[in-house]
């Protein structure tokens, strides 16, 4: 079986007249009715990424009759190497889902080409604002919404790779530290010959890798920005598509990093309330506490991260797929990713915590 | 060859129309890529203008670390050449641990202007208070 099937270039138009009798069909057998019908409801979010589609599902009769506000998720061709296909992202989403973690109820996986063409799932719709920048705007900290996204993620990271329904993932890595930094150097590539900010990060991670410890289900791009929120209120952790086996406090630090603030820098957890906040959630729900040199490690790996993404959204772009001012803005992020991770580097050197077990 | 206006003027005018004359009246879902527009022109005009500048400040940063001379005489093509071997010096020298004990201090203090000289650029707002 392929890895992922063929994608489609994001500003395709994903329903046709055609693929739509066929989605129907599909959709209608998968349910247990005599009949579907799907409408489009137009992409969703602001951004220029359009990897959902909003949707209405109609299902005649079945266990499932009736209207369903849906969103369709398919794999597109501005896929960089974080992202794990739709047909793990979707596992990722069930496990999370049946842990109890508030996520859109995933419904739906296709991995049949003849479909659409590209994998895609159907997860329910929920109702919410997930932008950064507006999720922040506020000038009150929100503090109980940060100690909700730490119960969640305190929740997420109970599931290990028992669960026999993420067989499909990567198998969780024997030292998570070494393997990220794996993972960086093969996508910033050629970028390590002539950027010696991102090889100096690269080397205090190889330097300072702590030993290995529980190893669970993380979301690894959880963050502001990436989940619902209605009158304050949290509805839905969006964006499964890197989730992986990985160090729980990879989750907490990434998202602390100051890459997700949206400007409000002094409220270190997501831009939305002090650390304290959502280290308190996450420590009710998880059954363990947060380790702060664990996470001022792994701060300093989201940095790395998210500059070696940075730089694979720019090749993207000169990769000559789709012309994507986006994407290409995205590359040009670099030097403000870096600046954090020094600024992130010198407080740490300031605070001079000596790790007390270390490889590397 | 000269124009007048010339590109980096053209640019400006560009982005101002932009800013001004254009995004007030546009719906909400086109503002997003609007305001893409208006950022890529801002920072294509900044480095018309000013890399050079940027490759220079790169230049002397990198010097106390590499040992070698900084030519102010050095412009366009050259320039960025000297900053692009340094650069990979020094990235060969992070890597085989030569800062992993003394040096950090001085090392950090380069870095730092390094990512200044290209925020200047990039992200202007983002480069810290001296």
């Amino acid at each position: 079986m392929p890895d992922a099937n063929p994608s489609v270039p994001p500003t395709r138009a994903l329903l046709t007249d055609e693929n739509r009798c066929r989605l129907e069909g599909w959709l209608a057998e998968q349910a247990g009715a005599s009949r579907a019908t799907v409408t489009d409801d137009g992409w969703l979010g602001s951004g220029g990424f359009r990897p959902n589609l909003g949707v209405t599902l109609t299902l005649a009769d079945g266990p499932m009759a009736g209207r369903h506000a849906c969103v369709l998720r398919a794999e597109t061709a501005d896929r960089i190497s974080a992202s794990i296909g739709k047909r793990r992202e979707f596992a990722a989403l069930r496990a999370a889902h049946g842990a109890g973690v508030l996520v859109p109820e995933p419904l739906f996986l296709c991995d049949d080409p003849a479909i659409l063409g590209p994998d895609f799932f159907l997860m329910r719709r929920i109702a919410g604002v997930g932008a950064g920048f507006a999720v922040v705007k506020g000038d009150a900290p929100m503090p109980d919404l940060a100690r909700e996204l730490g119960r969640q993620l305190g929740r997420l990271h109970r599931i290990t790779a028992a669960n026999p329904d993420l067989e499909v993932l990567a198998p969780p890595p024997d030292c998570p530290a070494q393997e990220v930094i794996r993972q960086c150097r093969d996508w910033i590539g050629d970028a390590a010959q002539r950027d010696p900010v991102l090889v100096w990060g690269l080397r205090w991670l190889h330097v300072h890798a702590p030993l290995p410890g529980a190893v669970v289900l993380c979301h690894r791009d959880f963050r502001t920005g990436n989940y619902l929120v209605q009158d304050g209120v949290l509805t839905a952790i969006l964006d499964w598509e890197c989730a992986g086996f990985s160090d729980p406090m990879e989750d907490v630090a990434w998202f602390c990093a100051r890459s997700w603030r949206f400007r409000r820098s002094h409220r270190e957890a997501g831009g939305i309330a002090d650390r304290a906040d959502f280290y308190a959630g996450y420590e009710e729900t998880s059954g363990r506490r947060v380790d702060p040199q664990r996470v001022a490690y792994w701060e300093t790996a989201a940095y790395v991260r998210w500059a070696a993404m940075a730089i694979q959204h720019g090749r993207l772009h000169s990769a000559g797929g789709e012309p994507s001012l986006e994407l290409a803005l995205t590359g040009r992020m670099l030097p403000d990713i870096e600046m954090d991770l020094l600024r992130h580097l010198r407080s740490a050197a300031a605070r001079a915590v000596a790790p007390a077990e270390r490889i590397g | 060859m000269r124009t007048d206006p010339n590109a980096h003027t053209l640019l400006e005018l560009a982005a101002a129309t932009l800013r001004r004359d254009v995004l007030p009246h546009l719906p909400p879902e086109g503002r997003y890529a609007a305001l893409m527009v208006s950022n890529a022109l801002a920072m294509a005009e900044r480095e018309l203008r000013g890399l050079d500048d940027s490759g220079r400040a790169m230049l002397l940063a990198l010097v106390p670390l590499c040992g070698a001379d900084a030519d102010p005489s050095l412009t366009g093509e050259e320039l960025a050449t000297r900053v692009d071997a340094l650069q990979h010096r020094l990235c060969i020298e992070i890597a085989t641990g030569a800062f992993d004990g003394d040096g950090q201090d001085l090392l950090m203090d380069a870095l730092e202007a390094i990512v200044r000289a290209r925020l200047s650029i990039a992200n202007p707002r983002a480069v810290p208070a001296s």
